[in-house]
């Protein structure tokens, strides 16, 4: 049980120009389930590591329940960690894998046996304690490194991308357990990943990075109502949301022939803000497939059907910025239309985003902004 | 059906085929003079006494096990092959853990503790007989004076541990690359978990960097025994054996037999004897081998 | 070594303690945080240190033998017995002439010699062996396998009566062609091994590739094969090297004058009545340099050969 702070928190890599984590600051509650996501070298596992003692903090510091963690050595942080490669312990059996935290702590061996035990039954374990892992599965090594996690009982447990290894349906599978036994053990968890999906079902909250800073640090529905910019709104959602420059006008955004309209005091903001153009974020759900003509008119390149929907992929007819705006719809009807057909899309349910053209950070009203402004 | 196996006996041969030289050729010069050596140790032959050939049986090998001083030549082959190997795979691991961790010139110390290893094995018994052993002139005795001690004969009062330590200098390194290409590795992840699981730097190293160590370790221990199985210039030139067979191991003493006692048919004997009691770690050091060519496979 | 690092060290602390210099109560808590985190990183350099002078030391322990030797053969005789032993001496080239005047050089030629022609034709030999062994495996691969690690397990010993006597007969006996042959069955199992797990390393889809192109065997193997292992070949050929070099039981045995090696040329210096340590130095300088240099370039492959590519 235990509460985490990183306090303006860098780790700075030997020869590197930039920190690999940039001052970062966040508040996890006891009990919460937080997910550090981002793509490649955005500094989200360097920043679980220095929780766990696996990097220096050299600047600002990290507490755990208020305590200063800079030069406490990872074993004396009580903090459990499950590796990408679950680095499990190959000389030892999975139940003495398991127990290693334990014994590492003096418990004695009956002690620990049954502690062990313990956990492989909530695992399902039970029958592998003995082995070695090089003679288990992949799913079974991940769940022998759950187990080493949880059997010690830690302040925190520390997750760098438990689940990448795993087939896709696993992984969906273990993504729901993990999540339900993080709630049943109530255990504050730190969790890294790469997939956004995994963010979005797992996170209590989710911190986004990039190049070792942190973005925006939120729920996840608000993630995906109210990215803070258009990084945060392009990677959070799959298909990613439509980002496209546009035109701003007296009523709206132009994008191909028609506009999109937008509330007064957004015009207002951005006419304060002296921008002609802007970049919008539609996303492909935001996007209705009609008739050519009736919407922005558009033409095929491409067709996805997934059975339940259907993606459109296309690309502006109209396009004064040449044919790279590309644009991407979902619509519920099977075979919307055909490779090379010119068919509208109309910008249906929610409010369009609209973020800065250069600095890519959101442009919101009075009111918006004072809702979501905290995210940074 | 016919066809196929026809076929496939072809392919069979067009994949033989690169093979075979090297197959007869290892035959050849590997297999065709042991079958000889057995053969000659069933006779009585003395090379300058003319005439001497005669079938003997088992004669030979009767004296070699009744010759006394061919007994204390085996004690000192096992002496200096487990003395050197052990004492050589722990400063080996000693200096493999040195060497496993980054600082300034790591490569140039890497290539200075290999350069023992690469030394001309009789140009490095001879520097360790003059240069460094001399009662006189020597460094050792310099390097001890402060310790009291004078100008020590080294090698002609211990003239076996002087050969083992020309040869301990010798395959030190060995032992340290092969242990350093084991901790090198080792994953760093595995180590990482035993540090969140609260294990201290000597708990990290005895629980989980040794039993990652073990299969290194024990295939410099077989592989250095074979190697120094085969020992003879050092014995050569630091001793010659001496005095009388004090320092001399199995293949000093048969190359004495053969070659100066000119006993081919006893020195033939000693050559099966000395096979037949390698057979066991040759067993082992085979084994360790074929473990880790066949857990690469697995792997792969 | 730690002068740079440690001037960062102050830098970043500088930077670190600039945002909160703004009232003393602030600066002074900063302070207080950055101590531990010195003292570890202090801790943590000071350790480092040790430890790098202590392999340092180890290095010069070890080398210095091979130091004192090198030493040596550039001393005059007289400089070469002293107690204490000298350490500053006018160096001379005299050793080094007087070595190479008593035929020193023909021996490193014939060391030379037996050691490229053994190399090359245990190349020859060996890489089509391990290359039907590896990529394109014929049946019963591990008993061919088994068969010529067992080779290497046979002490040389074994088998030199034998030889001895079939040489002589033959009237090879002092030839430099003898010690080729042998040199060639001494190194052939330890190539075929170290190659094979070279060629191991090659996925095998890359024929299957190359004939799905329309190359022939011998053209995928020679344009796409050959190219990536060879530096597996190079590394092959500089263990072959360093062992035929070194070579030394048959060398004294089955040669006498004209095909002498080089090792076998140091023979000569303890038979002598008096012992020349400085000339004695100087060729042994010469008869190791070949083999320390190859052993030097070929480091990083060494452990694989000594192995027998069980270890990478």
């Amino acid at each position: 049980m235990a509460t985490i702070a990183y306090q303006t928190a860098s780790c700075l890599y030997e020869g590197a120009a930039n920190p690999a984590v940039d001052r970062l600051t966040l508040e996890v509650d006891d009990g919460e389930f937080i997910v550090l996501v981002g793509p490649s070298g955005s500094g989200k596992s360097t920043a679980l590591r220095m929780l766990a003692g696996l990097e220096d903090i050299d600047e600002g510091n990290i507490t755990i329940n208020g305590k200063d963690m800079v030069g406490v050595p990872s074993k004396d942080r009580d903090i459990a960690m499950v590796f990408q490669n679950y680095a499990l312990y190959p000389s030892m059996t999975v139940a003495e894998n398991m127990g290693f935290a334990l014994k590492m702590r003096g418990v004695p061996a009956g002690e620990r046996r049954r502690q062990v035990e313990q956990a492989a039954e909530l695992l399902d374990l039970s029958d592998f304690l003995d082995r070695k892992p090089a003679k288990l599965s992949g799913g079974q090594r991940q769940r022998v490194a759950m187990g080493r996690a949880i059997v010690r009982e830690p302040q925190v447990f520390c997750m760098d991308e438990p689940l990448s290894n795993l087939d896709a349906k696993l992984r969906v599978q273990t993504r729901t357990q993990i999540a339900a036994l993080q709630r049943r053990l109530g255990t504050t968890t730190v969790y890294v990943t790469h997939d956004q999906v995994e963010a979005m079902t797992m996170g209590d909250r989710v911190a986004v990075l990039k190049d070792g800073k942190l973005q925006q640090f939120a729920a996840p529905t608000e993630l995906y109502d109210a990215p803070v910019n258009a990084f945060v709104a392009g990677f959070i959602g799959s298909p990613a949301m439509n980002l496209v420059p546009a035109l701003v006008t007296s009523e709206g955004v132009q994008l191909g022939e028609s506009t999109l309209p937008l509330e007064r005091d957004r015009l207002a903001a951005l006419h304060r803000q002296e921008l002609s153009s802007v970049t919008v974020g539609l996303r492909p759900e935001q996007l209705e497939v009609v008739p050519a003509g009736q919407g922005i008119d558009v033409r095929i390149d491409l067709v996805e059907e997934l059975g339940s929907e259907s993606y459109v992929h296309a690309h502006l007819v109209d396009d004064r910025g040449g044919a790279s705006t590309r644009l991407v719809a979902r619509s519920h009807r099977r075979a919307p239309g055909r490779l090379g057909e010119t068919i509208g899309l109309r910008h249906g349910a929610g409010s369009v985003h609209v973020f800065h053209p250069d600095t890519g950070a959101r442009i919101d009203g009075e009111e918006m902004s004072a809702r979501v402004g905290t995210g940074v | 059906m016919t066809k196929h196996s026809t076929l496939s006996r072809a392919e069979g041969w067009r994949r033989r085929a690169p093979l075979l030289p090297a197959l007869l050729f290892t035959i050849l010069v590997t297999q065709v003079p042991f079958l000889l050596t057995v053969y000659y140790s069933t006779h009585s032959w003395n090379l300058v006494r003319p005439g001497s050939w005669e079938f003997v049986g088992l004669q030979n090998y009767l004296y070699v096990f009744r010759d006394s001083q061919f007994r204390e030549v085996a004690m000192n082959t096992v002496i200096l092959i487990v003395g050197t190997v052990l004492i050589s795979a722990l400063l080996g691991l000693g200096l493999a853990l040195l060497l496993n961790r980054s600082f300034r010139g790591r490569g140039v110390v890497r290539t200075l503790l290999i350069t023992p290893f690469l030394i001309t094995p009789v140009a490095g018994a001879l520097l360790w007989k003059t240069a460094m052993f001399d009662p006189v002139f020597g460094i050792v005795n310099f390097v001890l004076q402060p310790f009291g001690v004078g100008n020590f004969a080294w090698v002609s009062q211990f003239p076996l541990a002087t050969v083992m330590v020309d040869l301990i200098w010798r395959w030190t390194p060995f032992m340290m690359l092969l242990i350093l290409a084991g901790l090198q590795s080792m994953p760093e992840d595995v180590l990482e978990a035993g540090r969140v699981d609260g294990a201290g730097p000597i708990a990290l190293f005895r629980e989980l960097t040794l039993p990652h160590l073990r299969r290194f370790i024990e295939l410099g221990v077989v592989l250095g025994a074979i190697y120094l199985v085969n020992t003879f210039g050092a014995i050569y030139m630091m001793t010659s054996g001496g005095p009388g067979v004090e320092s001399a191991n199995l293949p000093f003493y048969i190359y004495q037999r053969a070659f100066l006692g000119f006993e081919v048919g006893q020195a033939a004997a000693m050559g099966v004897v000395t096979v037949a009691a390698t057979i066991v770690i040759a067993m082992l050091a085979l084994r360790l081998i074929f473990k880790s060519f066949m857990g690469a496979q697995e792997a792969a | 070594m730690t002068d740079p690092a440690l001037s960062g060290d102050t830098t970043s602390a500088t930077v670190r303690d600039t945002p909160v210099a703004g009232s003393a109560a602030q600066s002074r808590s900063s302070a207080d945080e950055t101590r531990p985190r010195q003292r570890a990183r202090r801790k943590h350099r000071g350790a480092a240190v040790i430890w790098a002078v202590l392999a340092w030391l180890a290095a010069l322990v070890f080398f210095f033998p091979v130091l004192w030797m090198v030493l040596t053969a550039f001393k005059y005789e007289r400089a070469a017995y002293t107690d204490p032993p000298t350490l500053w001496f006018s160096p001379t080239l005299e050793q080094f002439q007087a070595v190479l005047a008593s035929g020193v050089g023909t021996t490193l030629l014939n060391s030379a010699f037996a050691t490229l022609v053994s190399t090359t034709c245990v190349l020859v030999l060996g890489i089509p062996a391990a290359f039907a062994l590896s990529l394109r495996p014929v049946k019963k691969t591990k008993d061919v396998l088994f068969f010529f690690l067992s080779t290497k397990m046979l002490p040389i010993v074994a088998v030199i009566v034998p030889l001895y006597v079939i040489v002589n007969r033959i009237g090879l006996l002092d030839n430099i062609w003898t010690l080729i042959i042998l040199y060639t069955g001494m190194n052939l199992p330890i190539a075929i091994w170290m190659m094979r797990s070279f060629f191991l390393e090659v996925p095998a889809e890359l024929l299957e590739a190359a004939s799905m192109d329309g190359a022939s065997l011998w053209t995928a193997v020679r344009r796409v094969i050959l190219p990536l292992v060879s530096p597996g070949i190079a590394a092959t050929a500089l263990i072959c090297v360093i062992f035929s070099w070194n070579e030394f039981f048959f060398a004294v045995n089955l040669t006498a004058v004209r095909a002498q090696t080089a090792p076998v040329s140091l023979v000569g210096f303890i038979t002598g009545e008096g012992l020349f340590w400085a000339r004695l130095s100087a060729a042994s300088t010469l008869a190791a340099l070949p083999v320390v240099i190859a052993g030097w370039v070929a480091q990083n492959k060494l452990v694989r050969g000594l192995s027998f590519g069980a270890i990478k």
